[in-house]
C-alpha cells in the first residue's frame, strides 16, 4: 500500500470526504458564477450540506458545461496558479480543457503512485510508458506516478512499434504502461522475430487503461506477455488516469475516494442507485484546486462494491467499465462521439447526414470506418471530384478528432435503420 | 436543334450485382441504353448512360435508391479513317478546351464519340467543331 489512507476505517474516510466536500462546495460557490447560479436556482447553499448523503441534493455537471465555458471558464484559480493544461477531443471541434495547479499535480502523482504500487512496482522497476505524451493525460499521468515511486521511466510515447520493442527489451523494462490493444500489437510484432526473442523480455506486470477492454483481451495480454494485468481507470475531467485501479486480489478497481467521491446514478432520472447496481458513474472531485467539478457525469456505466478486499484496502471498489450511456466509442485510446463525425459531414458538400461509424479490429489495433450516403443528386459525375469529397472528410476527421478513419461513400438510403432510427455506431470489436 | 446531349450519371458502389441491378431496372421499364461508360475508383464508380427516355430512367433509378444527375455532353460523328478523331481533339485543344472524358457511342450507325468538357466551355466547343465542319449528333 502506498498510503495508509487506502486501508483506513470507513469512519475515517468518510470524515475526510465530508470535510473536503464542504471545502470544495465553498470554493466553487464563491469562485464560479456557473455553480453559484446552479446552487441558487435549486435554493441550496454550501452550508446546507452537512452529511455525505446530502450530496444527492446537488446539481450534476455535464461535459457540455465544460464546453460552454471553453477554455478556462470553470477554473477557480487565476492562470498564474495553473501550471499545466490537458485536453481531450470535443464534439464540435472544440476540445475539453482541464487545468492543474501544483497541488493538483501533487494529488495526481499521489494517486498514480498508488496505482503503480498496486501493480507491484517499486523504485527497482523500469517502466516502459507507451501512452502518448502531450495534451492527452495518459503519457504524463503515468510518467509522474512512476517518478513518484522512484521507478525508472522510459518515456517512449506512442508509435514506432519496432523501435519500442527493441527499447523495451534492451532497457530491461519490467512494467508496461500502454493501452491493452497496443500491448497485443507489440506482442504480435515482437513474435515475428521468433519465440527465442520473446524470452529476453523482463516484464512482470502492466498498467493498462484508456479504452474499454473485454475480459478476453485482458487475459490474452496477460497470457502472451506472461505478466499481471492491472487496469487503470480515469478521465481528464476528473484528473486523468488514477481515479481507480485493481490490485492482484480482484478485478474490481479500488477508487481513490479520498480525492474522488463516486456515486452510481440512473442516468435518466438522476436517482442514486444502491451498491452493486449498475448505472452511470458520477464523480465529485474533493481536492481539485484549478477545476473542481461537482457530481460530474462520466457517461461510463459501472457499479460500486464495498466488501473488504484481501489486499487490506478499504476503498470502495468499482467494476471495470461495462458500457456508455451515450454512443461514445473509444478507438485506440481516442474518444469518438458520433456528433463529432456529424459535424464534419455537415460541412461537406455532396453527402447527406446519413452516416455510420464502424469500429473494428485490424490485428490487435482498432480501425475506424465511416460510411456516408451521397446526396440524391450526385454532386459531380467526375470520379476525381467524388474522391476529393472522400479525402476532405478523411482529412477533417483527422484534424478534428485526431484519428485516422477510412471513409466510404455509399448510395442514398442504404445505411441500416433500426425502427426508423438511424444506427450511428456499429462496434464490431466486442 | 440543340447539339447538347443529356447524359445520366449514376453513383454506383463497387459491389457485386450493382450494375445488373441498374440494367434490370431499365430493362423492366423498356428503356433502351444507347451508350454506357463506367469510370471507377477503389470503392465506388460513376456510371454514365445515354438512354432513350432519360427522365423515366432517372425516376426509376431514384425510386430504387440510386443517386443520379443529368450532365450536358455532346457527341461527334467520326468517320472511319486515320486522323479523324485527331482532328476533333486538335480543334478543341487549339481553343484550350479541356476534355474531361470521352467514350464511344455504341449504337451509332457511324462511328461516334461522346465528349464531356467543362459546362462553361460547352458552347464554345460545339461552335468550334461546327466551324471546322465536324458533324455533331443531335439528341439521340
Amino acid at each position: 500500500m502506498w498510503n495508509k489512507i487506502e486501508g483506513a476505517s470507513r469512519e475515517t474516510i468518510e470524515e475526510i470526504q465530508l470535510k473536503r466536500l464542504k471545502e470544495t462546495l465553498l470554493r466553487v460557490y464563491e469562485l464560479t458564477s456557473f455553480y453559484k447560479e446552479k446552487f441558487d436556482e435549486l435554493g441550496i447553499s454550501p452550508k446546507d450540506i452537512t452529511s455525505l448523503k446530502d450530496i444527492e441534493k446537488l446539481p450534476f455537471t455535464k461535459k457540455q458545461d465544460l464546453r460552454d465555458y471553453y477554455p478556462f471558464g470553470l477554473f477557480t484559480v487565476p492562470m498564474s496558479e495553473v501550471v499545466r493544461v490537458h485536453s481531450s477531443s470535443g464534439t464540435t471541434g472544440k476540445p475539453t480543457v482541464v487545468g492543474y495547479t501544483q497541488a493538483d499535480l501533487d494529488v495526481w502523482d499521489e494517486v498514480m503512485a498508488r496505482v503503480f504500487t498496486m501493480a507491484g512496482a517499486t523504485s527497482e522497476d523500469v517502466v516502459h510508458n507507451a501512452y502518448g505524451y502531450g495534451l492527452f493525460t495518459g503519457g504524463l499521468g503515468f510518467d509522474s506516478g512512476a517518478k513518484k515511486i522512484g521507478a525508472t521511466t522510459i518515456p517512449v510515447s506512442s508509435g514506432f512499434t519496432d523501435r519500442q520493442i527493441m527499447i523495451m527489451k534492451d532497457f530491461k523494462a519490467t512494467i508496461l504502461a500502454c493501452t491493452p490493444s497496443f500491448a497485443l500489437h507489440m506482442y504480435e510484432t515482437a513474435k515475428k522475430s521468433g519465440s527465442g526473442y520473446l524470452k529476453d523480455f523482463k516484464l512482470k506486470s502492466g498498467v493498462f487503461g484508456a479504452e474499454p477492454t473485454s475480459d478476453g483481451l485482458k487475459e490474452e495480454v496477460s497470457r502472451v506477455w506472461g505478466i499481471d494485468y492491472h487496469e487503470v481507470y480515469g478521465l481528464s475531467e476528473i484528473i486523468g488516469p488514477g481515479v481507480s485501479s485493481n490490485c492482484k486480489h480482484s478485478k474490481l478497481l479500488h477508487v481513490n475516494e479520498d480525492h474522488f467521491y463516486p456515486e452510481i446514478v440512473d442516468h435518466k432520472t438522476g436517482k442514486v442507485l444502491e451498491d452493486g447496481k449498475r448505472g452511470e458513474l458520477v464523480i465529485t472531485s474533493l481536492t481539485k484546486q484549478a477545476l473542481p467539478l461537482i457530481r460530474y457525469k462520466t457517461g461510463d456505466i459501472t457499479s460500486l462494491h464495498r466488501a473488504a478486499c484481501a489486499c487490506g484496502r478499504t476503498l470502495v471498489r468499482m467494476e471495470s467499465i461495462v458500457g456508455r450511456v451515450d454512443d461514445m466509442i473509444i478507438v485506440n485510446g481516442v474518444n469518438v462521439y458520433p456528433s463529432q463525425v456529424e459535424h464534419v459531414i455537415a460541412n461537406t458538400e455532396g453527402v447527406t447526414l446519413n452516416y455510420q461509424i464502424i469500429a473494428d479490429k485490424k490485428g490487435h489495433l482498432n480501425k475506424l470506418e465511416i460510411l456516408v450516403e451521397v446526396s440524391d443528386d450526385v454532386l459531380s459525375d467526375s470520379v476525381s471530384e467524388m474522391e476529393k469529397i472522400k479525402k476532405n472528410i478523411q482529412h477533417s476527421i483527422a484534424n478534428n478528432l485526431c484519428i485516422n478513419a477510412s471513409v466510404k461513400l455509399v448510395k442514398p438510403r442504404t445505411l441500416e435503420r433500426s425502427m426508423g432510427k438511424a444506427v450511428r455506431v456499429i462496434d464490431k470489436r466486442a | 436543334m440543340s447539339k447538347t446531349i443529356k447524359q445520366l450519371s449514376i453513383f454506383v458502389e463497387n459491389k457485386m450485382g450493382e450494375l445488373s441491378d441498374i440494367t434490370t431496372l431499365l430493362a423492366s421499364e423498356n428503356i433502351s441504353i444507347e451508350s454506357i461508360n463506367l469510370s471507377d475508383a477503389s470503392d465506388f464508380g460513376i456510371l454514365r448512360l445515354i438512354v432513350n427516355d432519360r427522365q423515366k430512367a432517372k425516376d426509376i433509378l431514384e425510386k430504387n435508391g440510386f443517386s443520379s444527375k443529368f450532365i450536358d455532353v455532346f457527341a461527334v460523328e467520326i468517320s472511319d479513317h486515320v486522323g479523324s478523331f485527331n482532328s476533333v481533339i486538335k480543334a478543341l485543344s487549339k481553343q484550350n478546351i479541356n476534355i474531361e472524358y470521352t467514350y464511344t457511342l455504341s449504337n451509332a450507325k457511324l462511328g461516334a464519340f461522346v465528349f464531356k468538357v467543362a459546362d462553361s466551355e460547352l458552347e464554345m466547343a460545339i461552335e468550334t467543331l461546327e466551324k471546322e465542319g465536324i458533324h455533331l449528333l443531335c439528341e439521340i
